[in-house]
């Protein structure tokens, strides 16, 4: 069973619906039973880093988390604003503001000629595989466009975090993975057949 | 708002269809506008139109008429033949079911009005596969039979090379469309997207469900421009040049071997004149009538009050009596025919039901009554016209 | 690289999917539920689904209507029509809802636009701005094309950006339905203008509009409704069209 964390962040019922959609047993919750009888996890979210690490820390969430993922090896996927929380820490709307700390990096807003790379980064992008892993699987050029809608990206410390990168103005992580913490900046509930494969191979993943 | 017509009993949940502030439709409009029509003179551009096309010579083929070997088409032919003295090579696009009383009046045409006939029988793998895709991405299982039925003669009159078509009824005219469309002559291509019942998909969007090909759909797909420059075709209405009345017209066929249904009417009306020759077209019908609120006995009521054969009152107890009325029979048909479960089948009919016209649950589910009928909201019921 | 968007948009007016010329002659084209369910088979970039009943008559979004329309869709759904309180975009958001389309409610009240992307996120606030010709130049107006606002588009763009809008959809209400082409002059005066994403509406007839309006009118991503009803082109037919015009889609 999959439990997609609920922190009152944005659009997590379409996660719901498309892992329900493809066959998987899925919930959305916040519930410590709950999360702690899933076999995988996701954290989803679209919205700002501070509201997200508000509400986690409001549901009482990072220590759960913490050891559920971190020391219990339970399988995550963050999403998007997900990702982000991930990190040590987000410079978004007056930060910087404290994240999980889990990958270690910064959120920081793009920066590129904004007369020329209009922000938000929204829509359809290619990313680029830059290390072999399972939630890539099946994905190969030429079609590996995600959908993307976000401001601020993460910029990890060590790149052997990164999984994928994506163009835009510049060359941004575009996925993570830290044993079994994987992330992708893209929504893949909402990248129609690509994103339900990455959907599938992660929850492949024991 | 949910409401109904003023003379007919058709909703105004009908797609294209318009109604005036007096709250009149506008086919009921067109139907008035029927009776100004000189229709001398348009039988005088008929005749300028076919001597135009006629082979003198004898060599070929004056014109197609496409043909299911339902009562129209019949018509069209014995107008064609009988009347006029064409020489037409009909054309049909095999039914998705086809039923024993249809194959009878098909084989009238070549036995008894005595024309060529041709009937083309589809890539069946092909054609399933199609009609299950539309009816789970349009809710109609008869999507591929609209493009099919359009696009085979076309082909016929491409490779043949006969460049007129005589096409029935003007359904904008019949029952209701924007203006423009109700007073055109010509079928050509736009109007096929726009009002051949594709519901918005098209042709090239089946590429690939079920290892569909381009070649698999070359008979659905229209012949280029070019060509059709190539060749002149030109397809036209009977009903522009001909006062359409569907009753007066089977009267006539009968007498040359059209038959009807014996044993009562066909599923979701009172009438046994039409949709005889496929067995499954009430599911069709059926999904009409889910979407907008309205199904076939709506749509035959409103001609027969259009040519003054009922009163609105009584088209209504017709309706209540006999729209929308599923039969569980031909549920079981439907998923034998293309292999799916019941449970699939209504899923399917309970995505395209339209909610606002009928009831649900407080979950928002679908309900049925105990015969496993929708029922319609209080505030879509039709009434009477009460005088004030 | 980033592909333009080629977002189909369907219009309801009191539950039926309806098609308008220059914000008139409303046509009812059918179930709404099929038209989503071809889109989301085309595998389309995006889908923008408004409600103009909702907005004209002042009432609450049908949540139970959006929530059928997002269960048959696996790509982003932007809603609009009546959004006019932040419960509405929790609603709607709760339902299945990607972004919320703004209108109405934020030429009434600007603020909400910050409310709104300060709760959910800018790239959740899409502001909808329709715009028509005047012989006072391009004018801003409101209520589905019934009533003129004063303003003029650049500005009342610029602003909604500066409120934290994450995207503009800018139609042109003279051009909606014609099938004659966008007005290039109109969405790169705005494109131009604002930062954020511009989607540009009303106007594709033909393959060729599309190029024009992205390679000239400077729009970052492009709407279009009339061409899918009433032609044989398809989603893949125009984003073929535009990479071969060198410009980058999906495919």
């Amino acid at each position: 069973m999959v439990a997609v964390i609920d922190y009152h962040m944005g659009n997590t019922r379409s996660v719901v619906k498309t892992l329900k959609a493809i066959g998987y047993d899925a919930i959305l919750t916040n519930s410590p039973d709950e999360l702690r009888s899933a076999s995988h996890l996701i954290l989803p979210g679209v919205g700002a880093f501070k509201d997200g690490m508000d509400n986690l820390h409001a549901l009482g969430l990072p220590p759960l988390l913490d050891e559920l993922v971190v020391k219990g090896g339970r399988p995550l996927l963050a999403i998007c604003i997900g990702l982000q929380l991930l990190a040590d820490e987000g410079m978004e709307h007056g930060g910087p503001h404290k994240g999980l700390g889990w990958i270690p990096g910064r959120v920081e807003r793009f920066s590129v000629d904004e007369g020329k790379y209009k922000i938000p980064h929204v829509g359809w992008n290619n990313i680029t595989v830059t290390r072999d892993n399972q939630l890539f699987q099946w994905i190969h050029s030429p079609s590996t466009d995600f959908y993307f809608v976000h401001s601020y990206h993460l910029k990890a410390v060590h790149s052997e975090h990164v999984i994928a990168t994506c163009d835009y103005g510049e060359t941004f992580t575009a996925a993570v993975q830290k044993d079994n913490i994987m992330a992708t900046q893209f929504h893949p509930e909402k990248s129609q057949r690509n994103g339900v494969q990455v959907l599938r191979n992660f929850l492949e993943i024991s | 708002m949910f409401s109904y017509c003023k003379n007919c009993v058709m909703p105004n949940t009908k797609p294209d269809l318009h109604f005036d502030e007096s709250g009149i439709c506008d086919a009921c409009r067109s139907a008035e506008l029927k009776e100004q029509i000189n229709w001398e003179d348009r039988e005088k551009e008929f005749r300028v139109v076919i001597d135009k096309y006629r082979c003198l010579d004898g060599s070929r083929y004056d014109c197609i008429i496409p043909v299911s070997g339902g009562k129209d088409s019949t018509y069209q032919t014995y107008v064609a033949k009988k009347i006029y003295g064409l020489n037409p090579l009909c054309v049909c696009f095999a039914p998705t079911y086809p039923t024993e009383l249809g194959k009878k009046n098909l084989r009238n045409l070549h036995h008894s009005l005595g024309v060529d006939v041709v009937e083309f029988f589809k890539n069946e793998r092909v054609y399933k596969t199609m009609g299950l895709e539309g009816f789970r991405r349009v809710g109609d299982h008869e999507w591929p039979n609209h493009l099919g039925i359009f696009t085979t003669p076309i082909h016929f009159a491409v490779n043949f090379r006969i460049p007129l078509l005589i096409w029935g009824e003007n359904s904008q005219l019949e029952y209701g469309g924007p203006a423009m469309a109700r007073q055109k002559p010509v079928l050509d291509r736009r109007w096929l997207e726009e009002f051949g019942g594709l519901l918005g998909n098209r042709t090239d969007d089946m590429i690939g469900v079920n290892g569909i090909t381009p070649e698999d759909l070359k008979p659905y797909t229209y012949p280029t421009d070019e060509r059709l420059a190539e060749v002149g075709v030109t397809g036209v209405f009977l009903g522009y040049f001909f006062k359409w009345d569907a009753r007066k017209q089977l009267e006539i066929i009968k007498q040359h071997g059209f038959s009807v249904k014996e044993n009562g009417p066909i599923e979701g009306t009172y009438t046994n004149y039409e949709n005889l020759d496929d067995g499954l077209v009430s599911i069709h019908d059926y999904m009409k009538y889910v979407k907008f609120g309205f199904g076939r006995a709506t749509d035959h009521a409103c001609l027969d009050i259009r040519n003054k054969r009922l009163s609105r009152n009584e088209g209504m107890e017709l309706v209540r009596k006999h729209d929308g009325k599923l039969s569980y029979e031909i549920v079981e048909k439907f998923c034998s025919f293309y292999e799916i479960s019941k449970r699939e089948f209504f899923s399917i009919v309970d995505s395209f039901t339209n909610k606002a016209i009928f009831m649900c649950d407080d979950d928002g589910n679908v309900i049925r009554d105990v015969e496993g009928q929708l029922i319609k909201r209080p505030e879509c019921l039709i009434q009477e016209i009460t005088t004030e | 690289m980033l592909k333009t968007r080629v977002i189909p948009c369907l219009l309801l007016k009191d539950n039926r999917l309806i098609k308008t010329i220059q914000f008139g002659e409303y046509r009812n084209i059918g179930s709404y539920i099929a038209a989503v369910k071809v889109f989301n088979a085309r595998d389309v970039d995006e889908l923008v689904f408004l409600d103009m009943s909702a907005s004209l008559e002042g009432r609450d979004p049908l949540y139970h209507l959006i929530s059928d329309v997002a269960r048959e869709c696996f790509m982003p759904l932007a809603v609009g029509g009546g959004v006019q309180t932040l419960d509405h975009i929790a609603r709607l958001l709760g339902v299945g809802a990607d972004k919320v389309v703004l209108n109405t409610s934020a030429l009434d009240h600007p603020e909400f636009i910050t409310q709104g992307a300060g709760r959910y996120g800018a790239q959740c606030i899409v502001v909808s701005i329709d715009v028509k010709k005047t012989d006072r130049g391009y004018e801003v107006y409101r209520d589905h094309g019934k009533n003129p606002t004063g303003l003029d588009p650049i500005t009342w763009a610029k602003e909604a950006e500066s409120r934290g809008a994450g995207e503009i959809f800018l139609t042109s209400i003279d051009q909606d339905g014609m099938m004659k082409g966008y007005d290039i002059g109109l969405t790169k005066s705005v494109a131009e203008a604002v930062s954020i994403p511009v989607i540009a509406s009303g106007g594709a007839g033909d393959l060729n509009h599309f190029v024009e309006v992205i390679r000239d009118g400077r729009a970052d991503a492009v709407a279009a409704a009339s061409i899918f009803q009433y032609t044989q082109y398809t989603p893949q037919d125009i984003k073929q069209h535009l990479i071969k015009s060198g410009i980058p889609a999906r495919l």
